[in-house]
Parts: structure tokens; C-alpha cells; sequence
């Protein structure tokens, strides 16, 4: 701790604003008396102390009044006071009490059919900790760990309710409680496994709720006041969480969203922002993964310390199996609070995550060893919370007026020898531990007074020995030394007299003045033979026991007894050694404190170090460090380039790219000034390759599979920069996705386009200008024919209901734009309910969404197409289409495009028909077509299937290419800006090593908006460079010594839990021998 | 057999029972017999002449012609004089090719893979080493016409499941009745090798989790039951030589020529960990071992090359096993294979049940692009599968006194936009068409009647 000056100022008016004490405290319960009253002494005059009074300003030789709970003075020229208890404190260090924000409670079951709740069950923003408490969980293990005052949350939901602000104190709840309802507490997203009955059943679908929930109680507020300034209005139906949510809101209280990790800390900041919350955010350790844009957020993150433990890399298999991230993380996860600081993140710590709170100062000791400033830490632990709270005056400092929550220590907390002796809560004092706080120290000389045995056979080796004891921090060791002649001495043992022979004492226990130990019989006795000529039994455990006798008059004596394994009893007298020069009531020494400072200092600079080598994004094997460059000009000449339009396959061909943009093509263009030259002549280039149907870069399992329509939930709300998949696809030359949603009902939810920007946070890669679109889909997955018949009660069952379901729905959305229509014509009253799902599919009907529908077999198309054209809808594009060739011409004449598999068949009932001939029929008939791939290996090399197209059905080579590139950007409506090597387009292209459409060619480099982030070359390099990392952190693992976990730190990452394919695609039920790895 | 105590999802199994029986009994005796008709018995001797020959076994012969007998290759050479009651074949261009060789697929076992009446190659129960996989081979699925057409005259086809699937066999594939179709009975003894330790487990969460848990609650060998096994067949095979009346122990006697090193056991194992333990078994107890899978094959090279032990790749389209690995660790693994001089072959993937044969040379091709050399890739789906099941001597290259199953093409079989022409099967000509030709052909009318109009 570093000691600020104190300014005179200060000190003086510490001294002198003074809360008069109250020698009668008032009663501030209203409980009858039980029994004898008592009326001890309850307030304190802490005496001599170091006090901390807040983060970085210390007083020394202070003196801290406590009277009635609080801190009445604290100052080191104090007037004599009476009627208070003095107790010593020379030597101590006083802390304000920390306060810990991020604690949670399992409340009792929340009844959803009493009262007015709300409709699903995870929205219970009216539960209050406050008031569905019934203890504060592990009171009095927060209370020893230091921690005084908690905000304690209600632990299950979505928006889950409010928390509240108590202190530990030995006390009712009711005493301990200083303030309810302080923040409502969310998390977005629900646990996994809530099976098909419960929605939602997936984050994006907790998400898409809680979005709801929040425009519903806007609804709702402005329906309630219509209806009270005019009862002809309707009545909203009453509901307690949305009145909840509102008072919370307008009291501008504040929300604290859970974040899982790095990127959920950024979804929370959308959502947060959307609804103009006053948030924080619960964090994750994970955070210095995306630093900068979390610093951008400029969130408060209540931050845990639960650093984890290294993977177990004990074998090479274990080792092989253990991935980059969760090592890295290992290393580095300690420095978050140091990079956050840096970063100008503001946080307060919390031990939430912890397997007991009182690890929470070593792992904070941790941190500050890593470079975290001892103060800030203070800080992020006292004032900080205080302040976040809005209890910045009560809590959180020493101070007058501020209630006396105080930890007492023997010296600096952040120092790793010091201990909490005492912790305070509302000027309780803690029940003294009166531990024995002697220390033996140093060498005894032991005599052998008396023997008791019942054999007569066993007799001592020796009358004299010593016993040596070694205490440091908390370890105690001893052994015994013999005088000369004994067993061999044991070179390991650090002894003081060199030569001396000595025995371990085991299982040393010094405890309430004595000293208990196990010694090895046959070091301390005499074989000998007795007359009926059998051996002594030398065997066995000998137990020692000594205690400790002391007075104020005579010298320190041990006495005890020594019990030998056949019965034989010694008494043991002893006192210290002459020649010890430690026995006395000892004076640790300090300089072994600055050693540690100084080696603390050393391991800061080895961290930094390793900061520099691992700076990247994502935090895991080939992350990028840095966003790759952009040259201003590039020219590719001599090259053959698929152009995927009109100007078809160009030989010999120069292309000029300036800013991300296709400024040239053509042959032997001159090259611009400056431009960046790239010889072309070994490669053919086609332009990024499209993926119009994919699930990659997801973490909330593709699937809200729970309600037959879920138009309401956003694909784009999770979608997973992180995911390795991006990366092996851009290896296979792909640059643009449409992420769908999965085919688990008729009406699924909104999709997202993505460029695969490797390297980049999720925000970024979303495809901006691309628009709308949302998943329908038909036949088996929707009706749940391969489902368990259990499960198979949702409408529609067959596809007669589908058909039906899609005109009921667009029936309720028709209906829902003429009210909005009606209302903003005339608004009288509060506007309509905002309904998300029916927005949606208004969109639809407007023109402005368009539909991408999972589909196989022709009678299900064409009944698509029907009631679409009936509603004057457009489809966007139909996926897998499978039996798109035998309605080809009703597909093209109603403008549907179609986006295929290539060739597969036969994975399940209504793709038997399934040729691979598809594509060129549809084709031939006029039909956009595209081929997908809806999976993460065939995603690696659309260029493979779009030769399919040549080979069933003839189409010709540049346009089977087109299937895609151009024909994928047109279903997805982003061909004004990608899908052909065009002026004017994004440089998103690719370079192969022949051609594009041989699957003996290789993709050598992928370039988006000019930035080349795939590369054969640099790929090997970043191999070599995460080879070299995973090395050497293998080695610091086990050279560490530390206790490994079985459990790997990434085992509950949401990226892991939740699938990122279509689960009720048939084609990926398959869990054959050879493909774990597919699933 | 209480020494069995496995894993084995007896609920997943159930459902998956359950969910099928009710909608798919009445598909199964009508839909499923292909058009195709099988070829005549050859008549008279057809030669092939200006061909490319990819003989496989003797490098690339240009201009060459190839005389096929009896169903037989009778001759290779550059001129061959045409007899009178020859069938003459111009092949000015095209490329002759060995029939190629799906070294695992589950052609005529598998018809719809989500509808369990038509899937019959998985039995009940972990130990089925009794079960003959050519039993349940209906040589009318629809997915032998449709691989056929590419190239694919033959194929291993495998039992799956449990920890001993059961035997594996040979197949051409153009015949009337199974018994027509089997090259080789009990070609392989086919066992799914437990998976060990925490392999790939830390990485996959809750579910990965579990599974480290189990072994650690349990330090006895995973493979404990196989190696069981061996034992009870070892000690049943001599029982029966001391006793030859006593009972047939069904299962144990399918071991028998297991346990003598007659019939190879082809082990499917892909982290290296579970390839070091089944080679390790495989060699203490003298088993003819065969790797099936082997995506971690590269990291076990020397311990492959000492016990040579030929590894079938089970797919190179096929994505890394971790993480962490390249991302082209799959398609670079032939040509390391190739380098460190292991003998390997490539499957097609059993992915999408027996749709996907018709892709093998895409799985050989793709190697291409990442170091294998073209002969090679060509010969992994070829000669070295029937080297590794022991049918070399009949099929796998264009050898004089081999099986006349071969298939000319327009040109070079690794590239997709290549399109086989006339395929034989010992001789007998094969019908190239297929359910998707017949429904191409059909819908394609459709189209030309509405555009005529």
C-alpha cells in the first residue's frame, strides 16, 4: 500500500466533525424483549491503528470511535472519550469492509399462477430478494473473507428481479438489510436442455422475449395512463412484472446484466442501449479478449477473480487435446483487472465464481502481482461499489457517520503473509478468536523424565533430545534431533546444526497451546530381546503430545508425553534450547517483505511480455493480432479471372483494387503509382465464393425450436465471432454467409448475413446494407415427423396445417398493420401493442423481408408459392429445394429463386426424389440458382459443388461458378455490391492455385474489402506461432506445480453448449462411428 | 457375457425405434428395387483399343488396348489384332480405369437414412461378431445404380455400432442376388475401438465433460471387454478341440479365425491415444490389424510403419478432429501417409448412409491439392483397398487375369465435370443409369413439352 501524505486539513476536520454519541442508543427494532435484557458495553474505541481510512489514504497511530454501529470519530489527535471499550490495535491495519456485487440467491420457487405474473416465467422482475430472502447464503463465510456488504440477486430468468443490498453482520436480515430493490438483474439467455416445451429454449430466443417484455411495458405504461385519464379506453390486463419493470425504469434505478463472456458483455451493451438502461454489467474474466470495444461501452463490470486452474497436460494425449484458448486464458486470465484498468474500463471485483469467498484475497493478491494497482483494487473493492450503488455516504470508507464495517489485519492486506484477524460488521464486534498467537519457534531441549511401560522390554535410545520447530506463514514443521550417533541424517533436511541426525515430526498440529506429532517408533527406542526370546516390536507410530506452559514470572516450559505403540508412556519435560536464538516471543523479520516487492516487480515485467505475445482476436489458434492491412492500390496482373459477369472468363487480365473497391479490369492496365503489384500468372481468380444458406457463427443453437412461429427472434443477436468454422471456410475461399435460422417451425426467426472478417468482433462482421430476411420451412422438420411421439403435439402436424398456418399468420399481420394504420391515421388513446413477431411478418408482407424457405417436395412448394402469390408476397429464396426441378416453372414464374444442395438425397424420407440434376434444370428453366451448404465441411469448398452443376445437366463452367458467387448474391439481394469481379464492387475474391471448379486446385488467398485475411503462407505461420505458444505454456503448466482441472475452462462457453447447426436436419442426426466430429 | 459392461444408449435406440416404426413400414416392400437391369453373362470378347489405360498397377499407358475375355482382362498392349467376333471399342481419348473401390459404405444396407426400416447395419447389443453384413445387402437399392454411375464397381461393406459390429464383405456391384454380388465373405472382423481418456472431451462441454468423468470413475482399460473377449475365444477354440460336440457359441466361433490372424480386424479408432492401444492390442495378442478412420493416423507414423498396419481413411472431406488442428489437416493426411510410407486407402464417408459413394474420387482428388500426387490418389481408391482386403489378386488395377470390372471415361476420373460412359462388372456390361437419370430424363420431358408449345 503505497501511504499518501495526509493533508493537515483533512486530519483536522476529521477530528472535528463529530457525531455525538448517544451513551442511550435509541432502539431501531420494534421487537418485544425476550428474557433478561443486556446491556454490555457495544461501543469501541479502536486504538493505535494504521487505518485505511479509503484507497490510498492512511493515517498511522489512529484512533476509530464506534458507537451505535457507526463510526462516530477516526483521527489520531482524538479528545478523551468515555463509556467507550478501548481495545488495542498497535500493530493493526484497519480496512474499510469490502463490498461485493455480484452475489446471488436461490429464492424460493416463483408461483407463475398467483397474483397478476406475467405470462412466461422467466420474466419475474416484482421478485424482490428483499422480501423472498431468507438468510443471506453464507453469511458468515462472506463476513470472515472481509466482505461486510453484498448486493445479493435472485439467481434463475430471464429478467429476474431486484437485488438487495445487505450487510453481513451476525444479525436478522431485517438488520442487516440497507436498501431493497437496488438493481433489476437480467441475463439473456436460458440454461440449455429446456426441451421443445418451453420458450424460449435458446438465448436468441431469451433475447427476442426480453426485447418484447420491454417494449410491452412502454405499451403498457401508456395504455395505463390512457385508461386512467379516460375509462372508456380498454384496460390493459394488470401485470405485476410489467408494472415492475416500469416503476424500476422511472426511478432510474439501475440493471446489471450477467454476461457469459467476452462478446455477451457487448450484446448486453446493445440491449441495454436500446432500451436506454442505466446498466452494468456482470462480467465474465473474459473480457480482455475484446478490450477495446468493452472499454468502448464504457460499462461498470462487476468482475470476478475465479482465475482457473491450468488444464491437465500431464500426457501427450492430454496435451494434444488441450486447446491454445484455454491455456492462454490460464496464463493471462489474471492480468483482466490489470488490462481493464489500463483500458479505463471502470469495475468494482466480486468473489462471485468462487468455490468460497475467502479465496477472493489471494486471487485479488493475484491480480495485483499481474500488474493491478493495489489502490484501484482497494478501490474496485470500497469506495467503487459504494459509489455504483449510490451508497457512497454510508459505505465503503472509514469516515464519521459511515456504519463501522471494518477489517482488521496484522499488516498490508495485498500482502501475501498478512491475515484478516477481524472483520466488523455495523460495529459488531466479531466473537475474539483468542487464538494462540505463541510462537514456540526454535529448539527445545526435551529430558525423558519417567518411563511407564508395561513390558519392561522397550527402552529409550536416548534421555535427552531436541525438538526443532519451524513456523512460517501459516506452516508449522518441526522434528527431533538426536544427539549423535542415530539414524542417518537426512541431506534434504535444512537443519541448523549441520551433522545433527534428525526425525521428522508428521501430521504437526499446534493448536490451543499444545503440540501434537507422529514420530516413527523405531527411531526412538532400543530393539532388544526379551527372555522368551521374541523381538521388542520397534513398529509403529509413537504420538507426541506437548503443551505449552508459560506465566508472566518463569521461562516458556513444553511438557507432555510421548506414547509408544506397545503402551509404553514417556513424560517429557522441556525448555528452550540454550543455544536457540529464536525461542523468544519473536519479531518476524520484515526484509523478507521487500524481497517480495522486489520479486513482484520482476514478475510485472515478464508479464508485459507476455502481453505482447498474445495480443489477438479471436483469443484462441488463429486469432489475428491485427485487422490485415488494406493497401491502398493493388494491381493483380496477368492473371485468369472468373469474373462471374457479363465480361465471363477474362485471360490474361489485370484487376485494380482502390480502398476495398474493384476500380479496373481489363488487360494490360497500367499500374497506378503506388499500387501494390501482384504477379498473378500462377493463379485464377474467381470473386468470393457465397454461402446462401449456413449456421456457422453462432452460439444460441440455431433453432428457437419451441413455438411453431418465432419471427420475433434475430439470428443477428448471437452471432459468434470466435467460431473456428469462419476460419476454415475462408481457407475454402468463402466470404460472405447468410446465417439462418434452423427449420424446427413453419416460421422461423430473422437471419443475418455475414462477411467472414476473421479477426474481427461479431458487430463488424455483419453484412451492412444487406436486407432482411427470415426463415420459413415445410415438411418433416416443421411437422416433427422424426421426433420422438411424444413430443409431437405442436400445430401443424402434416402439411395440410402448414399451409394453413401461413395464412392464419399473415391473416394476424394484416390485421395488425390496419390497427397501427388506423391508430397513426387518428391517434386517439395509446398507440397499438408493438407486437415483434406480427412486425416481422408485416415486413413480409410489405416487401421488406424476404423469405428464405427450407423446402423439399413439390406439393409443399407449390402450396408456398400459392398462398404467397395470394398475398401478393415474393419469395425470396427456397433452400434445398430438392424437388424445385419438378415445379421448375412455376418457381420461375412466380420469381422465387432457389438455393440447393448440390447432390445430396436419401438422408431422409422426402429427399428420396433428390437429384443432382437439380440445379441445371432450375437453371434451364430461368431460375437463380445457387448451391449451399447448410454445414460446416461441405462450407469449406463450394467451388467443388458448383463443378456438380457441369457435370448433371451440362451448365457451363462460368456459370455453374455463378452458383456460388453472382447467383447466392442475388437471392440475398447484395449483388449491387458482391458476388462478380466488377467495377465498383467489394475486392472480395479469391485466389486460386488452377481452377476454380477443379477439386484438385487450392485456394491460396481469400481477400474481403481489399484486406487479404487468408493466406496459405501466413496460415503456416500462424501454425508455427501457436505451436511455439501451445509449447511453451505446456511447460509453464507443468513446471507450475499447480493443481490441474479435469474440467476445461471453455466447457461452459455458450459457443461450446449450444449447437451451430440445424439439429433437426436429418443430415446431421447422423452420429456415425467415424465422425464425432460432425455433430 | 456380464463382462461386457458397456455404454450402450439402449434409449437412443429405443427412440429411434419408436420415432420410424410408424411411418415407414408400408414404404419398404414397394419403392425400394431400381430399374436398372443387371448385365448379361459376356459373350464375345470386347476390345478396347487407343485408349488411355490407367492401369494403376503399371503407370499410365497411352494409346493402348485392353482385351476383355471370359470376364476376364486377357490382355494389355499396345496393338491388340481384332478378331472377327470381337466387340471393337474406339476409346481414341477416353481413359480406361479399374472400377473403383469404396473402401467402407453402407451401399445396399442403408436406403433413407432417417427411416430404420430401410437401415439394417446396426444389430442390437454390443458384441455382434456373428453378423454378416452381405446378408442384409439388398442389391436392389436405388444407391448402387447412383454410385455405379460414377465410376464406384465396388465396395467393403461394413456392420456398425456396438464395440464388435460384426463381418464385412467385398462386393461388386452389378448382380441378381447378393451371393452374385460378394467378392469376399468375412473380409473383416469390423470393431469400433471405445474412445479413451479425455479425448476431444475438454473441448466439447457438458457432453465431452461426462465422458472424462466416466473414465476416471472407472481405471479399468476401456478396451477391457474386446480384450475379454479374445480370451473367452482363445479358450473356446481349444474346449472345442478337446470336446467337438459341445455347443456352438455363435459369437465366439465368428472369432475363431479372428483370433488366428485368418481374417483381419478392421478397428475404427481416430485419436491417437485409441490408435496406440488397439495397435498395442492388436500385437500382443497376434491380430491382423486394419485402421479404419485414423484422422490422428500422422501423429502414430512409427508405430503404424513397425506393426505395419494399413490405415483406410474414412473421409478426407472431413473436418480437423480439434480445434486447434490446421484447418487442412484432413486433406493433407493422405500425402503424409503417402510420405511416411504407410499404406492407405480412402473411403468415401459414411455420413449420409449410402447416398455419397458416387463422391469417392473427390475424396482421393482433394488430397491432390494438398501434396498427394494423382497415381496415388487414384490407387487409394483402387489397387490399395484390395490390397488391404485381400482381393488383389482379383480386382484393383487393369492387369491381365483380373476381373474385367473396369469403366471408361471422358476423361480424367478425379475431375468433377468427368462422366463415365460404359462400365463392365467381370465382363458384363452395367446399366449407367440410375433413379436420378430416370427422373432427370422424366422431368427434362416435361420441360421440353412446355417449351415446345
Amino acid at each position: 500500500m503505497t501511504r499518501f501524505p495526509v493533508p493537515i486539513a483533512l486530519l483536522i476536520w476529521i477530528a472535528t466533525s463529530v457525531i455525538p454519541g448517544n451513551a442511550l442508543a435509541q432502539r431501531t427494532d420494534t421487537r418485544p424483549d425476550v428474557g433478561i435484557s443486556e446491556h454490555k458495553v457495544q461501543d469501541f474505541l479502536l486504538s493505535n491503528a494504521r487505518v485505511v481510512l479509503e484507497p490510498g489514504i492512511v493515517i498511522e497511530n489512529a484512533n476509530i470511535w464506534i458507537e451505535d454501529g457507526k463510526i462516530t470519530q477516526v483521527g489520531t489527535d482524538l479528545p478523551p472519550r468515555n463509556g467507550l471499550r478501548r481495545i488495542d490495535m498497535s500493530g493493526k491495519t484497519i480496512y474499510p469492509g469490502l463490498i461485493d456485487l455480484g452475489l446471488e440467491a436461490d429464492l424460493p420457487e416463483f408461483s407463475s399462477n398467483r397474483g397478476t405474473p406475467h405470462w412466461n416465467p422467466e420474466i419475474t422482475p416484482q421478485r424482490s430478494v428483499a422480501n423472498a430472502l431468507e438468510n443471506i447464503p453464507n453469511i458468515a463465510a462472506l463476513r470472515r473473507s472481509g466482505i461486510t456488504s453484498a448486493l445479493i440477486a435472485p439467481k434463475e430468468g430471464i429478467v429476474k428481479g431486484t437485488s438487495a443490498l445487505v450487510m453481513t453482520a451476525d444479525a436478522p436480515l431485517a438488520a442487516n438489510l440497507l436498501r431493497s430493490d437496488v438493481a433489476m438483474h437480467m441475463r439473456l439467455t436460458v440454461s440449455r436442455n429446456r426441451g421443445p416445451g418451453n420458450y424460449p429454449s435458446s438465448p436468441m430466443g431469451a433475447v427476442a422475449l426480453a426485447r418484447q417484455t420491454f417494449l410491452d411495458t412502454q405499451w403498457f405504461d401508456a395504455a395505463n395512463r390512457a385508461y386512467l385519464a379516460s375509462s372508456n379506453l380498454p384496460k390493459p390486463e394488470s401485470d405485476s412484472a410489467l408494472w415492475a419493470i416500469q416503476e424500476h425504469i422511472s426511478s432510474g434505478k439501475l440493471f446489471v446484466f450477467d454476461t457469459l463472456n467476452e462478446q455477451y458483455a457487448l450484446r448486453a451493451d446493445s440491449f441495454a442501449k436500446e432500451f436506454g438502461l442505466k446498466a452494468v454489467l456482470k462480467g465474465s474474466g473474459q473480457e480482455y479478449q475484446l478490450l477495446d470495444a468493452i472499454a468502448k461501452t464504457g460499462r461498470t463490470i462487476i468482475l470476478p477473480v475465479n482465475f482457473p486452474k491450468p488444464p491437465n497436460v500431464s500426457s501427450v494425449d492430454a496435451a494434444l487435446d488441450t486447446e491454445l484458448e484455454e491455456l492462454m486464458h490460464w496464463e493471462i486470465a489474471p492480468e483482466n483487472p490489470a488490462r481493464l484498468d489500463r483500458a479505463g474500463v471502470p469495475f468494482v471485483l466480486t468473489s462471485s465464481g468462487l468455490a468460497d469467498p475467502s479465496e477472493l484475497i489471494a486471487q485479488v493478491r493475484k491480480a495485483i502481482s499481474r500488474g493491478l494497482d493495489p489502490i484501484k483494487a482497494l478501490d474496485a473493492l470500497t469506495s467503487k461499489p459504494a459509489e455504483l450503488i449510490g451508497l457512497a455516504d454510508q459505505i465503503g470508507k472509514i469516515r464519521p457517520g459511515y456504519w463501522a464495517n471494518l477489517i482488521v489485519a496484522d499488516g498490508d492486506l495485498w500482502n501475501e503473509k498478512s491475515k484478516i484477524e477481524e472483520v466488523w460488521v455495523r460495529g459488531i464486534r466479531p466473537t475474539p478468536a483468542y487464538k494462540n498467537d505463541q510462537n514456540i519457534d526454535g529448539t527445545w531441549d526435551i529430558s525423558i523424565v519417567d518411563v511407564k511401560s508395561p513390558s519392561e522390554t522397550t527402552k529409550p535410545k536416548l534421555q535427552q533430545f531436541q525438538i526443532s520447530i519451524k513456523e512460517s506463514a501459516r506452516k508449522i514443521s518441526g522434528s527431533i534431533l538426536l544427539p549423535s550417533a542415530g539414524p542417518e541424517p537426512d541431506p534434504k533436511e535444512d537443519s541448523k546444526k549441520e551433522s545433527t541426525p534428525e526425525i521428522k515430526l508428521n501430521g504437526l498440529r499446534w493448536s490451543e497451546l499444545t503440540l501434537s506429532a507422529k514420530v516413527p517408533a523405531k527411531d526412538l527406542i532400543v530393539k532388544e530381546t526379551d527372555a522368551n526370546g521374541s523381538d521388542s516390536n520397534t513398529s509403529g507410530v509413537a504420538l507426541l503430545s506437548l503443551a505449552w506452559i508459560s506465566s508472566a514470572k518463569n521461562p516458556p516450559m513444553l511438557i507432555g508425553t510421548l506414547h509408544l505403540p506397545d503402551g509404553t508412556q514417556w513424560a517429557l519435560s522441556g525448555k528452550p534450547s540454550v543455544n536457540s536464538n529464536s525461542n523468544a516471543p519473536d519479531q518476524p523479520s520484515k526484509d523478507t517483505k521487500s524481497n517480495d516487492d522486489s520479486k513482484n516487480g520482476s514478475e510485472k515485467g515478464v508479464s508485459s511480455k507476455t502481453i505482447a505475445s498474445s495480443m489477438r482476436y479471436p483469443f484462441a489458434a488463429f486469432g489475428l493480432e491485427m485487422i490485415p492491412d488494406q493497401p491502398e492500390t493493388l494491381i493483380i496482373q496477368n492473371t485468369t479471372l472468373w469474373t462471374c459477369g457479363p465480361s465471363g472468363i477474362l485471360r490474361d487480365a489485370d484487376m485494380i483494387v482502390r480502398k476495398g473497391k474493384i476500380e479496373a479490369i481489363g488487360i494490360d492496365l497500367p499500374v497506378p503509382p503506388g499500387a501494390l503489384v501482384v504477379d498473378g500468372t500462377k493463379f485464377e481468380i474467381s470473386p468470393g465464393l457465397i454461402d446462401c444458406h449456413s449456421h456457422m457463427a453462432t452460439d444460441s443453437g440455431v433453432n428457437e425450436g419451441t413455438q411453431a412461429v418465432t419471427a420475433e427472434v434475430r439470428i443477428g443477436d448471437f452471432i459468434n465471432a470466435e467460431d473456428i468454422t469462419i476460419y476454415r471456410q475462408l481457407a475454402g475461399g468463402l466470404t460472405s454467409a447468410n446465417i439462418l435460422h434452423g427449420s424446427a417451425n413453419p416460421i422461423g426467426g430473422q437471419n443475418q448475413v455475414i462477411k467472414l472478417r476473421w479477426g474481427r468482433p461479431y458487430e463488424e462482421l455483419k453484412f451492412h446494407g444487406a436486407p432482411a430476411g427470415i426463415k420459413f420451412a415445410l415438411g418433416e422438420n416443421v411437422k416433427q415427423s422424426n421426433w420422438t411421439d411424444t413430443n409431437r403435439t405442436r400445430y401443424p402436424q402434416s402439411r395440410m396445417g402448414v399451409e394453413q398456418l401461413f395464412r392464419d399468420r399473415f391473416n394476424a399481420a394484416k390485421d395488425y398493420e390496419s390497427t397501427w394504420k388506423k391508430w397513426s391515421e387518428s391517434p386517439s388513446g395509446p398507440p397499438p401493442r408493438r407486437d415483434l413477431e406480427l412486425d416481422a411478418i408485416a415486413e413480409i408482407l410489405r416487401g421488406q423481408r424476404w423469405i428464405h424457405c427450407h423446402s423439399y417436395r413439390q406439393d409443399e412448394i407449390l402450396a408456398l408459392i400459392r398462398v404467397c402469390d395470394e398475398y401478393g408476397v415474393k419469395i425470396g429464396s427456397l433452400q434445398h429445394i430438392l424437388e424445385g426441378y419438378k415445379v421448375a416453372e412455376a418457381i420461375a414464374k412466380h420469381g422465387a429463386t432457389a438455393s440447393s444442395f448440390s447432390d445430396w438425397w436419401a438422408y431422409k424420407f422426402e429427399v428420396y426424389d433428390a437429384i443432382p440434376h437439380n440445379g441445371a434444370l432450375m437453371h434451364q428453366q430461368g431460375i437463380v440458382v445457387s448451391f449451399n451448404s447448410d454445414d460446416a465441411e461441405l462450407g469449406r469448398h463450394m467451388n467443388h459443388e458448383a463443378a456438380k452443376a457441369v457435370k448433371y445437366g451440362g451448365v457451363d463452367p462460368h456459370s455453374a461458378l455463378q452458383f456460388v458467387t453472382l447467383n447466392p448474391a442475388k437471392q440475398l439481394r447484395i449483388d449491387h455490391q458482391v458476388g462478380s469481379l466488377e467495377v465498383g464492387k467489394d475486392a472480395d475474391f479469391v485466389l486460386w492455385s488452377g481452377s476454380p471448379l477443379s477439386v484438385r486446385s487450392r485456394c491460396e488467398q481469400t481477400w474481403i474489402d481489399g484486406r487479404k485475411y487468408f493466406d496459405r503462407q501466413v496460415d503456416s505461420q500462424l501454425r508455427s506461432r501457436d505451436s511455439q505458444i501451445h509449447r511453451r505454456l505446456v511447460q509453464k503448466v507443468l513446471e507450475s506445480g499447480e493443481s490441474t482441472s479435469d474440467k476445461s475452462s471453455l466447457a461452459d462457453d455458450p459457443s461450446r453448449l449450444w449447437p451451430n447447426h440445424d439439429e433437426y436436419c436429418h443430415h446431421h442426426h447422423d452420429d456415425h462411428h467415424d465422425h464425432h466430429d460432425h455433430d | 457375457m456380464n463382462a461386457f459392461n458397456l455404454e450402450f444408449d439402449f434409449n437412443r435406440l429405443a427412440t429411434k425405434l419408436l420415432v420410424s416404426v410408424s411411418s415407414c413400414i408400408v414404404l419398404a416392400s414397394s419403392l425400394w428395387a431400381s430399374d436398372q437391369i443387371p448385365g448379361p453373362p459376356q459373350k464375345k470378347p470386347i476390345l478396347i483399343q487407343n485408349a488411355i489405360l490407367h492401369t494403376v498397377s503399371n503407370g499410365t499407358l497411352v494409346n493402348h488396348s485392353l482385351l476383355i475375355k471370359d470376364g476376364k482382362i486377357a490382355e494389355i498392349a499396345p496393338a491388340i489384332p481384332a478378331a472377327e467376333d470381337y466387340e471393337l471399342i474406339d476409346a481414341q481419348g477416353k481413359h480406361v480405369y479399374p472400377g473403383l473401390f469404396d473402401s467402407l459404405s453402407y451401399l445396399g444396407l442403408v436406403e433413407i437414412d432417417s427411416v430404420n426400416a430401410s437401415v439394417d447395419n446396426t444389430e442390437v447389443g454390443p458384441l455382434n461378431p456373428n453378423v454378416r453384413a452381405n446378408t442384409a445387402f439388398n442389391p436392389d437399392s436405388e444407391a448402387i445404380p447412383v454410385a455405379r454411375a460414377n465410376g464406384v464397381l465396388f465396395s467393403l461393406i461394413s456392420p456398425t455400432g456396438g464395440l464388435v459390429s460384426g463381418r464385412s464383405a467385398v462386393m461388386q456391384l452389378d448382380g441378381w442376388t447378393w451371393e452374385d454380388m460378394t467378392i469376399k465373405n468375412d473380409a473383416t472382423m469390423t470393431i469400433q475401438w471405445p474412445r479413451l481418456g479425455n479425448s476431444q472431451a475438454r473441448s466439447r462441454g457438458a457432453r465431452g465433460q461426462r465422458e472424462t468423468e466416466s473414465s476416471q470413475s472407472d481405471n479399468s482399460d476401456r478396451s477391457g471387454p474386446f480384450q475379454e473377449l479374445v480370451h473367452e475365444t482363445l479358450a473356446y477354440a481349444k474346449a472345442k478341440v478337446a470336446d467337438p460336440k459341445r455347443p456352438l457359441d455363435m459369437r465366439l466361433e465368428a472369432l475363431i479365425p479372428v483370433v488366428e490372424a485368418k481374417t483381419p480386424v478392421m478397428i475404427v479408432a481416430n485419436s491417437a491415444k485409441q490408435i496406440q492401444t488397439a495397435v498395442a492390442f492388436c500385437q500382443q495378442h497376434g491380430l491382423k490389424m486394419i485402421l479404419f478412420g485414423g484422422a490422428d493416423a500422422i501423429h502414430c507414423s512409427e508405430l503404424l510403419k513397425q506393426a505395419n498396419i494399413p490405415v483406410v481413411i474414412s473421409a478426407v472431406y472431413r473436418l480437423p478432429t480439434r480445434r486447434d488442428a490446421a484447418y487442412d489437416s484432413m486433406y493433407a493426411l493422405p500425402a503424409q501417409l503417402q510420405e511416411q510410407g504407410i499404406p492407405f486407402s480412402i473411403a468415401s464417408d459414411g455420413r449420409f448412409g449410402a447416398s455419397g459413394v458416387r463422391n469417392l474420387p473427390y475424396h482421393a482428388a482433394v488430397a491432390c491439392g494438398f501434396g498427394l500426387d494423382p497415381e496415388a490418389a487414384l490407387r487409394s481408391i483402387t489397387l490399395s483397398p484390395a490390397e488391404i482386403y485381400g482381393v488383389a489378386d482379383r480386382v484393383g488395377s487393369l492387369q491381365s487375369g483380373k476381373d474385367a470390372s473396369i469403366f471408361i471415361a471422358n476423361g480424367d476420373i478425379l475431375e468433377t465435370a468427368t462422366q463415365v460412359e460404359l462400365a463392365w462388372v467381370q465382363g458384363r456390361k452395367v446399366d449407367l443409369g440410375s433413379r436420378h437419370t430416370d427422373l432427370y430424363q422424366k422431368y427434362k420431358t416435361k420441360y421440353d413439352r412446355l417449351n415446345s408449345k
